[in-house]
C-alpha cells in the first residue's frame, strides 16, 4: 500500500510548515507532493486532480482543516481518501472532533520523520485491512 | 556555533515568514485596541501565535513555543468571549509580542532564545486565569497579595468525558492508532510542552509587583528610544543619533540572502529568456547568411527586425528580473503602527498612524535600509510634530492627530511621505538655532529661503537640541536619516506649514541596479553623473559669469550659484573654456558643473569597482560603443575640494580667446 508514487496533498497556511512536511515525506521516500494554502484551495485541487493522501493543518484561514475533512468525507469521490490531521492542538476535544469527522490519523506538532512514518504505517495498515 | 546546524534553511524560512506574521499581529493588535470585540481580529491573532508556535516546535525553540502557547491560550479565551480585552490584558499581550520578537532576534543569530521574562509568563498565566484585570485595578497598592493561583491542572477532565458516554479510548485509538490500554492522554499530550502540569514559576519570586509590570506607569517612565527599541527589537547601535557609516550590518547579511518571489514572476523571466534564445538563433542564422555574402534588402530588413526584437526582449527581461527583487513596501510599513502607538501612548498623545500605498513595490535591499530612517521620521512626527493635547484643543484641532505614512510610485521614482498634522516648523527659529550652534553664519542665514531653512535639521550637530524650544529635537538623528536615504541614491525634502503640519518626502529610485546618468565630456573623455542630481543644463555665457567673493558664479533665476569646472574637481588641467553648465542640486547645495560638451543620457548598469575605489568614483559603466565610463560621485568630489569651493572667473575663462572682461 505504501507506494512511493503516492500523491500527497499537504495543506497548511504557513509555507515553512508545508516545507517541513514535504521534507519529512521526502525522507520517507514520498516525493510526489503538492501543496495548498488552505482548505478551500485544497478542496479545489482535490476535486480537479487525483490525490492518494491528504495531510492537513487544522487552523487555517478561509477553511480550516476540520471543515476540509468534513467536506472530503461528504464528497463521494473523495471520502475514501486518508486524511492525516497535523496540528499543535493536543486537546482531547479536538482529537475527538477529528475522530468523529473521520480523520484517519492525528499528529501533534512538532514531530519527527519517525513519528510521521509510524502514523502513516498505521493508516496504510488499516486501509490494507479494510481493502482485504 | 549555531544551535541550528542542518536547519539553517528552515530557520531562514521560518524567520522571514514568522516575522511577517508577527508584524501582522502587531498591526492587528493596534486595531484591536480600537475594536476589542472584533472576533475576526481575535481569531487572526490567535492563529498568528498558533502558527508561530507550530513552526517554533520544529526548531526545538521550547521557550518560544511556551510563550506563544500561553499567548495563544489567552486569545482562545478572548475569541470565545470567556475573557474581554482590558487595557491590562492588552499590555500583557503587547509585551508578549515584543518578547516573541526578541526571541526571533536570538534565532536570527543562530542561538536558542532564553526563557521569557518570568514576570511576563506569570502575567500571561494570570490573565488566562482571568485574574489580571481585577487585581490590577487594585494594583497601585504595593502588595495586592495575589493568590498564586495555579493554572487548573487539565488531566482531571478525562474521566468526565468518559462519564459523558464518549468512549475516549476507542476514539483515541481510532485516531492515533495508539493501543487503548495505555494511559490515554499521555502520549498525545506529551508532544506539546504542556503548560498545565508544569509547576508555575510563581511561588518563588514574589508575585506581588508583577501585576503592574508593563502597565502605564512603567511605560511612561521609559524613554521613547526604549519604546522603539522594545517594539522593534533593534540593536542599540541603531538608535537615533548613533551615526557613523552604516553599510550592510553583519546580522542583516545572514538574513539578506533569501527572498520570496511570486512564481508567476519567475515564469516570466524564464519565458523571456526563452524568447531571447530564439532571437539569438535567428541572429546566428542571419550572421551566416551575411558572412556568406547575402546582403539583399530582405536579409538586412530581417536583421533589423531581429535586433529590435532583441532590444525589446532584453529590456523586458531586465524589468522582469528587477521585479523579482521587488517587494511590497507594506511589509515594511506593517510594523510602524505599533511603534507609533507605543510612542504616542508613552508621550500621552493620541496619534493614529494611517498607512496607504502598501502595495507599492520597491527593491528588497532598499526596504531593509529604509526601516530605520522611517522609524526616525515617525518618531519625530509623533514626538515633535504633533502638539500636546491641550495645545491642539486650544488651536481648535481634534484631539486625535493623524500621522500619515504613504508610498506611491511616480514615474521611475518611489515617493514615501511621512506627514503629521501638527504645529509645523518655524523657519525663523530653525535659522536662529543653527546660527546659535555655529552651524551657519549670519549671512548664510539671511540668504536662506524657507526650504533651505527646513533642511537645516539635516545638518549633523543640529540634533539633540534643547528640549524647550518648539523646534527642539527635530534634528534627532536627522543627519543619519538623510545620509541613509542618500546612500540609496534618494533624496529627502521637507514641506511644512505653520500650524498645519510637516511632511517629509523621501524620493527613491526604483532600483539600485540601474542608474539614469547624464554623460558629459571633458575634452574627448566622457564621464557619467547621476541624473537625479541634474536640474537643468545651460550654456555658460562668459558675459554672465560674475565673480562673487573670488569665485566665478552665475545667477540663475535670482539664485547665485558657484561654477565648479569638472576639470578642477578632477584635478585636471583646463585645456579649454567650458561651454556648458549643468545645474546640479543635492540636498545641501546647488552649483553649476562646468563641462566641455555632452554625450547624452543613458541608463547605466553600474559595475562596482569592489576593492579598488578611487575617490570620487561611484562605479563604472559600459557605453553602447563598448567604451568604459566612470560614474562620478559628486559628493565625494566636492568633499575632496575642501574649502576651496570653486575657481575665480579669470581661471574659468582663461582659455577664452576674447577676454570678456570689458562686457
Amino acid at each position: 500500500m505504501s507506494d512511493p508514487k503516492m500523491k500527497f496533498l499537504v495543506v497548511d497556511d504557513f509555507s515553512t510548515m508545508r516545507r517541513i512536511v514535504r521534507n519529512l515525506l521526502k525522507e520517507l521516500g514520498f516525493t510526489n507532493v503538492d501543496e495548498a494554502e488552505d482548505g478551500q484551495i485544497a478542496l479545489q485541487k482535490l476535486n480537479s486532480l487525483p490525490f492518494d493522501f491528504v495531510v492537513t493543518d487544522w487552523n487555517m484561514p478561509n477553511m480550516d482543516g476540520l471543515t476540509l475533512l468534513q467536506n472530503i468525507r461528504a464528497t463521494p469521490a473523495l471520502k475514501h481518501l486518508p486524511v492525516l490531521m497535523i496540528t499543535a492542538e493536543a486537546k482531547k476535544e479536538n482529537i475527538i472532533a477529528a475522530a468523529q469527522a473521520g480523520a484517519s490519523g492525528y499528529i501533534v506538532k512538532p514531530f519527527t520523520a519517525a513519528t510521521l512514518s509510524e502514523k502513516l504505517e498505521k493508516i496504510f495498515e488499516k486501509m490494507g485491512k479494510k481493502a482485504a | 556555533m549555531s544551535d541550528f546546524s542542518g536547519m539553517e534553511d528552515l530557520l531562514q524560512d521560518f524567520l522571514v515568514e514568522a516575522g511577517d506574521l508577527l508584524s501582522g499581529v502587531d498591526n492587528k493588535l493596534v486595531d484591536l485596541e480600537r475594536a476589542p470585540d472584533d472576533k475576526g481580529l481575535l481569531n487572526d491573532i490567535f492563529r498568528g501565535f498558533h502558527t508561530i508556535k507550530g513552526g517554533a516546535g520544529f526548531l526545538n525553540a521550547a521557550e518560544l513555543v511556551t510563550l506563544c502557547h500561553l499567548t495563544e491560550n489567552l486569545f482562545d479565551l478572548l475569541r470565545n468571549g470567556e475573557l474581554v480585552v482590558t487595557p491590562e490584558i492588552m499590555d500583557v499581550i503587547l509585551s508578549s509580542t515584543g518578547s516573541v520578537r526578541d526571541m526571533f532576534g536570538y534565532l536570527e543569530q543562530g542561538v536558542q532564545p532564553p526563557a521569557a521574562d518570568p514576570h511576563l509568563i506569570e502575567d500571561l498565566r494570570r490573565a488566562i486565569a482571568g485574574e489580571l484585570s481585577q487585581s490590577s485595578s487594585s494594583a497601585p497598592a504595593p502588595a495586592p497579595a495575589a493568590a498564586p493561583v495555579a493554572v487548573a491542572p487539565a488531566p482531571a477532565a478525562a474521566p468526565v468525558l468518559a462519564a459523558d458516554g464518549l468512549d475516549w479510548n476507542e476514539l483515541l485509538e481510532a485516531v492515533t492508532g495508539a493501543p487503548a490500554s495505555a494511559p490515554a492522554p499521555a502520549p498525545v499530550l506529551q508532544a506539546v510542552p504542556a503548560p498545565a502540569p508544569a509547576p508555575a514559576p510563581a511561588p518563588a519570586p514574589a508575585p506581588a509587583p508583577v501585576v503592574m509590570h508593563q502597565s502605564d506607569a512603567e511605560l511612561a517612565s521609559k524613554s521613547p528610544e526604549e519604546v522603539i527599541k522594545a517594539a522593534v527589537g533593534r540593536r542599540a547601535s541603531d538608535r537615533p543619533g548613533a551615526s557613523g557609516p552604516v553599510g550592510r550590518r553583519d546580522t542583516e547579511k545572514t538574513r539578506d540572502n533569501s527572498i520570496r518571489v511570486d512564481t508567476s514572476r519567475l515564469d516570466q523571466v524564464l519565458n523571456l529568456s526563452g524568447e531571447i534564445g530564439l532571437t539569438k538563433n535567428r541572429l546566428n542564422a542571419l550572421r551566416s547568411d551575411i558572412l556568406n555574402g547575402r546582403s539583399d534588402t530582405e536579409t538586412l530588413h530581417a536583421l533589423d527586425l531581429a535586433v529590435s526584437q532583441l532590444d525589446l526582449l532584453v529590456s523586458d527581461l531586465q524589468n522582469a528580473v528587477m521585479k523579482t527583487r521587488m517587494q511590497p513596501i507594506g511589509r515594511l510599513f506593517q510594523k510602524y503602527p505599533r511603534i507609533a502607538r507605543d510612542l504616542a501612548r508613552n508621550l500621552g498623545k493620541d496619534v493614529e498612524l494611517v498607512l496607504s500605498g502598501e502595495d507599492t513595490e520597491i527593491d528588497k535591499t532598499m526596504i531593509e535600509d529604509l526601516s530605520d530612517p522611517i522609524i526616525h521620521l515617525i518618531r519625530n512626527a509623533v514626538d515633535h510634530g504633533v502638539e500636546e493635547t491641550q495645545e491642539r484643543l486650544a488651536n481648535g484641532k481634534p484631539e486625535k492627530s493623524i500621522v500619515r505614512l504613504e508610498a506611491r510610485q511616480e514615474g521611475d521614482h518611489i515617493v514615501i511621505l511621512v506627514a503629521d498634522d501638527g504645529r509645523g516648523m518655524n523657519a525663523e527659529k530653525l535659522r536662529a538655532k543653527a546660527v546659535e550652534k555655529g552651524l551657519i553664519t549670519d549671512e548664510e542665514a539671511n540668504t536662506m529661503d524657507e526650504r533651505q531653512s527646513y533642511n537645516l535639521v539635516f545638518l549633523p550637530g543640529f540634533s539633540m537640541a534643547s528640549q524647550v524650544s518648539d523646534v527642539s529635537g527635530r534634528g534627532v538623528g536627522m543627519d543619519v536619516v538623510r545620509t541613509n536615504i542618500q546612500k540609496l541614491n534618494g533624496s529627502i525634502d521637507i514641506r511644512s506649514s505653520m500650524g498645519k503640519g510637516t511632511t517629509f518626502i523621501i524620493s527613491l529610485p526604483l532600483t539600485l541596479a540601474i542608474l539614469p546618468v547624464l554623460l558629459v565630456r571633458l575634452g574627448d573623455q566622457p564621464f557619467a553623473v547621476p541624473l537625479s542630481m541634474v536640474r537643468e543644463i545651460l550654456p555658460i555665457e562668459p558675459a554672465e559669469v560674475q565673480e562673487v567673493g573670488g569665485r566665478a558664479t552665475m545667477v540663475v533665476r535670482g539664485e547665485v550659484l558657484p561654477i565648479m569646472p569638472l576639470s578642477t574637481l578632477l584635478g585636471w588641467e583646463q585645456n579649454q573654456t567650458p561651454e556648458y553648465g549643468v545645474l546640479m542640486q543635492s540636498a545641501e547645495q546647488s552649483f553649476i558643473l562646468a563641462i566641455d560638451s555632452f554625450a547624452g543620457r543613458e541608463d547605466a548598469v553600474i559595475k562596482s569597482l569592489d576593492d579598488f575605489r578611487p575617490k570620487g568614483v561611484a562605479g563604472v559603466t559600459t557605453l553602447s560603443n563598448g567604451q568604459i565610463v566612470l560614474i562620478l560621485d559628486m559628493k565625494e568630489l566636492l568633499g575632496a575640494m575642501g574649502d576651496t569651493r570653486g575657481v575665480s572667473r579669470r581661471v574659468l575663462l582663461a582659455h577664452l580667446e576674447l577676454p570678456a572682461l570689458a562686457a
